[in-house]
């Protein structure tokens, strides 16, 4: 269901419109089930979120939702879910960051929504938004900055060990 | 001592208190926390904290198959758990590329509208508990509730947690006299909203609590990403039944309802009027039943989805409630996340919040209807 | 030493005191008992339950086996309160209560002591207790107890002027502070039919004297989650119920002896006493039956709403009440001007009531909400 860029099935979707509105930026195509996926480089994708809010025909004023998918040794992919209120279309934005870099600019500046979405993903994914305005823990314990339990490398059944010290009661520590 | 009396331009050293409301708070609606800056009786700043019913449904849903799943998206949205079933098995389907049985799609709306009634039965109780009237709406709400309750438990035997929805349709066929049943139903819950009207809508102190506290404008409401009623009320006419339709949908007539100013009147009134539309939608549904098959006829014993990516967002009672389901190939979801409604439209709890009094904190939590379990996930 | 009779025995003065004020006693603790089984049951029945149904048949003795609980319970201090001011707060709330009863008159000539100001005696004794919820309020070291010690004596505060002036309006028709008499008084007529307004107006501010639905903010348990009683346990905490029923009940004894006739109409004198007391006790129990059923049915008032109304509402119709009051009386006026004025000020009321509704409210701290970031960037 992949396909690449300028391929003939792409035009009865919205992609001419978003291909015009990320002009300059360096864009990957592909459709999904529903909706059209594009890629975007993660230096540009804040600015290439803004465009798409920007641009008039397709004015994405809503963010539905914002993730991350861990590919383990393919770095981490940040999904950004868009939709228009008024032109009630959906797009799909996707950034792909690497294991050794995981930072990306926030979208805060562009929907107030990304505000919690992007700290639950910063705390389960370990990927840091740069410049979000309250960056704390949203889901788990205030000091538990160093585990991220959505990524795949976090273990299932021994969280006990990894989350032992430091939780349980002071008396039964000894 | 100079002089009892202060010179005019002296000032008392004030200070705000910090009021922490909840986990543990009766009107917190489960173990949200808000810790609330007050001068005097005004709210200067509201710093909200979740995060206490975090049970890693998403990790879960990973480490299983995919029909192993739907047991954890009943979890997530106790309240209509029928609705959340609905995103997660339509993802699978969607991915799968499963046609769905038309009966079991009938029945499916069916239940998600009774589970939208209910949903909203809850909400009118527990938010007149919130303006006050001591326990009567919640107990006006709950005779409806498990009327409704005690038709689920005889299609699928759980009043809760169903996981009744299968992947490719239903678990198995509903009762002989599920259309007496559901139309029974329908009737009582059509005199529970009107009693519950009477109580709540028509009195002056009611309205005079509620109107114009926790105004949110559209263009707001829409930058904070809220959904569902919370967001109608505003009067964006968003709802996803409508815009992307799934399921039957189309082929029912239902208003939009939308309020104009935004506040938590217009979000309590938005709920009632939905009332009325669901009902409406559950009789067509009936008319529509036809008898059929409610499993596809060939469906594989190990479910293996190509690889691919969706997103599928149905309306869930309290807004939009989103699956985004990302498979590798395998017989399990390599990521799956829940797009929670009410997460959204708690972020702008502050933006309401923030110069009303402390009670008005009390009213426009309620007023959105949050459940923990959905938030947290 | 002066003596008294009392049961046809003549007494010293003190013993007969002393024995009267052991059986009011005695039977406002029953009456309490009976006003709280009562409520549950009253409640259940609104809200379709069936209200305490295991202790006793039909669940009658559900409040003595709270009060055996409530006295078995351990007695909690927290570690940061007053200990002086947490301590005294339940005495005083619950003592100006109890004092109150020496001047209610239960039936013609049945009261402890008639004082010649027995009404100014009641209602500055009843006031009182107002201090007390801010004693509780602040000592408790608790902020969802400052919050509503705070709101409690605001409300307190204001809803005594209207209670008050209300009550000097009919003084005034009867020239009497004694409320025997003015009770005594109303044998032909009861004061209601010439003071309607001042009725109304009185039983309103009572509920909010009383911290009753829906003047209950100080206790509400969806916002301040019990007020002044949150860190209150055991017999402390069956203190505060035993005041606010006694209270209930004293005031609607007031209520039904100054404006509804009393044990006076529509028999007179004539009545036994016996009879008289049940006339008594039925009129009391139709106030406090409306009491309840408002607390099942009202929604809860916020703070501004609530001293706006006393203040702005009630305030100016209750001294409007003194002033026509004043004139029928010094001019001669026939009395039914007054229940035209009456009925004409309810229908006012309602009005003024209509339009607080119809207006919807603003954000009072929007100056300081306006100042933020947050607002600064939306």
């Amino acid at each position: 269901m992949t396909s690449e860029a300028g391929a003939p099935d792409l035009s009865s979707t919205i992609w001419p419109q978003v291909d015009r509105a990320l002009s300059g930026i360096s864009v990957e195509p592909e459709m999904g089930v529903l909706d059209l996926i594009v890629r975007i480089p993660k230096d540009e994708v804040v600015r290439g979120l803004r465009a798409l809010k920007r641009a008039e025909d397709l004015n994405f004023d809503y963010l539905r939702c914002l993730t991350a998918i861990d590919w383990e040794d393919q770095g981490i992919d940040v999904v950004y879910h868009l939709y228009s209120t008024t032109k009630k279309h959906n797009l799909t934005v996707k950034t792909t960051l690497p294991n050794t870099d995981l930072t990306v600019d926030t979208a805060t500046t562009v929907w107030r929504a990304a505000n919690w979405l992007e700290r639950e993903t910063a705390e389960m994914f370990g990927v840091r938004f740069n410049g979000h305005p309250d960056p704390r823990t949203l889901l788990m314990p205030e000091d538990m900055d160093d585990t991220f339990p959505l990524r795949k490398d976090h273990p299932l059944q021994d969280i006990k060990l990894i989350q032992g010290e430091g939780i349980a009661f002071p008396e039964e520590q000894e | 001592m100079t002089s009892i009396l202060l010179p005019a331009s002296h000032e008392f050293e004030t200070q705000d208190i910090f009021v922490n409301m909840g986990p543990q708070h009766p009107s917190t609606h489960g173990v949200f926390r808000m810790v609330l800056e007050i001068d005097g009786e005004v709210v200067r700043d509201v710093l909200p904290y979740i995060g206490y019913l975090h049970r890693g449904a998403e990790k879960l849903c990973e480490t299983m198959d995919y029909r192993q799943g739907i047991g954890f998206m009943d979890r997530t949205e106790y309240l209509a758990a029928f609705n959340a079933e609905l995103s997660y098995v339509m993802a699978v389907e969607a991915l799968a590329g499963i046609d769905v049985p038309e009966r079991a799609q009938w029945i499916r709306m069916i239940l998600c509208e009774l589970n939208r009634l209910s949903s909203h039965f809850m909400f009118l109780g527990a938010f007149g508990v919130d303006v006050g009237v001591l326990g009567t709406s919640f107990t006006y709400a709950f005779r409806e509730r498990e009327n409704i309750f005690d038709l689920f438990e005889e299609i699928c035997g759980d009043r809760m947690m169903y996981a009744y929805f299968r992947v490719g349709g239903l678990a198995w066929e509903v009762t002989d006299n599920f259309v007496t049943r559901v139309n029974q139903v329908l009737g009582m819950a059509r005199q529970g909203i009107a009693d519950l009207d009477g109580l709540l809508t028509q009195n002056e102190i009611f309205q005079a609590r509620t109107r114009g506290i926790g105004h949110i404008p559209a263009a707001d409401a829409i930058d904070w990403g809220m959904s569902g009623p919370s967001l109608r009320a505003s009067g964006v006419a968003l709802d996803v039944r409508r815009d992307e339709p799934y399921l039957f949908y189309p082929q029912v007539k239902f208003d939009v309802i939308t309020g104009t100013n935004g506040d938590v009147y217009d979000r309590y009134l938005c709920r009632l009027r939905e009332m009325h539309e669901s009902i409406k939608i559950v009789e067509q549904c009936l008319q529509n039943l036809q008898p059929g098959p409610i499993v596809p006829e060939r469906m594989s014993r190990l479910l293996r989805t190509p690889p691919g990516e969706v997103y599928i967002r149905t309306e869930a009672p309290r807004g939009e409630y989103g699956v985004y389901m990302v498979s590798n190939g395998g017989n399990r979801p390599w990521r799956c996340k829940v797009r929670s409604a009410c997460l959204s439209n708690l972020q702008a709890l502050r933006d309401m919040t923030v110069g009303h009094y402390v009670s008005d904190a009390v009213l426009i939590l309620g007023s959105i209807d949050i459940v923990l379990s959905e938030v947290d996930r | 030493m002066t003596t008294a009779e009392f049961l046809g025995i003549e007494m010293p003065v003190l013993l007969e005191a002393f024995i009267k004020v052991n059986i009011v006693v005695l039977a406002m603790t029953v009456v309490v008992m009976g006003l709280i089984y009562g409520e549950r049951k009253i409640i259940g029945r609104f809200q379709m339950r069936m209200g305490p149904t295991r202790t006793g048949p039909f669940g009658i003795l559900q409040s003595i086996a709270d009060a055996i609980k409530l006295v078995g319970k351990e007695d909690l201090r927290p570690r940061g309160a007053d200990p002086w001011i947490f301590e005294l707060s339940i005495y005083f709330i619950f003592v100006p209560v109890f004092v109150g009863f020496v001047v209610v008159p239960f039936a013609i000539g049945w009261e402890i002591r008639a004082l010649e100001l027995g009404l100014l005696y009641l209602l500055a004794t009843s006031s009182v207790s107002g201090l007390g919820f801010a004693f509780a309020g602040w000592a408790s070291d608790n902020r969802y107890a400052m919050l509503g010690g705070l709101r409690a004596v605001a409300q307190g505060v204001a809803y005594e002027i209207p209670l008050v002036v209300t009550l000097l309006a009919v003084a005034m028709l009867s020239s009497s502070l004694n409320l025997g008499e003015i009770m005594a008084g109303q044998a032909s007529v009861p004061n209601i039919v010439w003071q309607p307004l001042g009725f109304i107006m009185f039983y309103i501010a009572m509920l909010a004297e009383l911290n009753r639905a829906p003047f209950d903010i100080a206790v509400g348990e969806s916002e301040t989650a019990g007020g002044p009683h949150i860190e209150f346990s055991g017999i402390r905490w069956s203190m505060f119920q035993l005041a606010e029923y006694a209270h209930l009940w004293i005031m609607s004894i007031v209520g039904s002896a100054i404006f509804l006739g009393g044990s006076a109409w529509p028999f007179g004198e004539e009545l036994g006493t016996g009879y008289q007391l049940l006339l008594m006790g039925v009129k009391s129990a139709i106030l406090i039956f409306i009491a309840m059923w408002t607390r099942a049915s009202m929604p809860r008032l916020r703070i501004d709403q609530l001293m706006g109304f006393a203040w702005k509402v009630l305030m100016p119709l209750a001294f409007a009440q003194v002033l026509i009051n004043g004139f029928v009386i010094v001019y001669d006026l026939p009395l039914v001007l007054l229940t035209v004025q009456g009925v004409a000020g309810i229908a006012l009321l309602n009005w003024a009531i209509q339009r607080a509704v119809a207006r919807p409210a603003g954000r009072p701290g929007m100056a300081a909400w306006a100042g933020t970031s947050e607002a600064a960037t939306s």
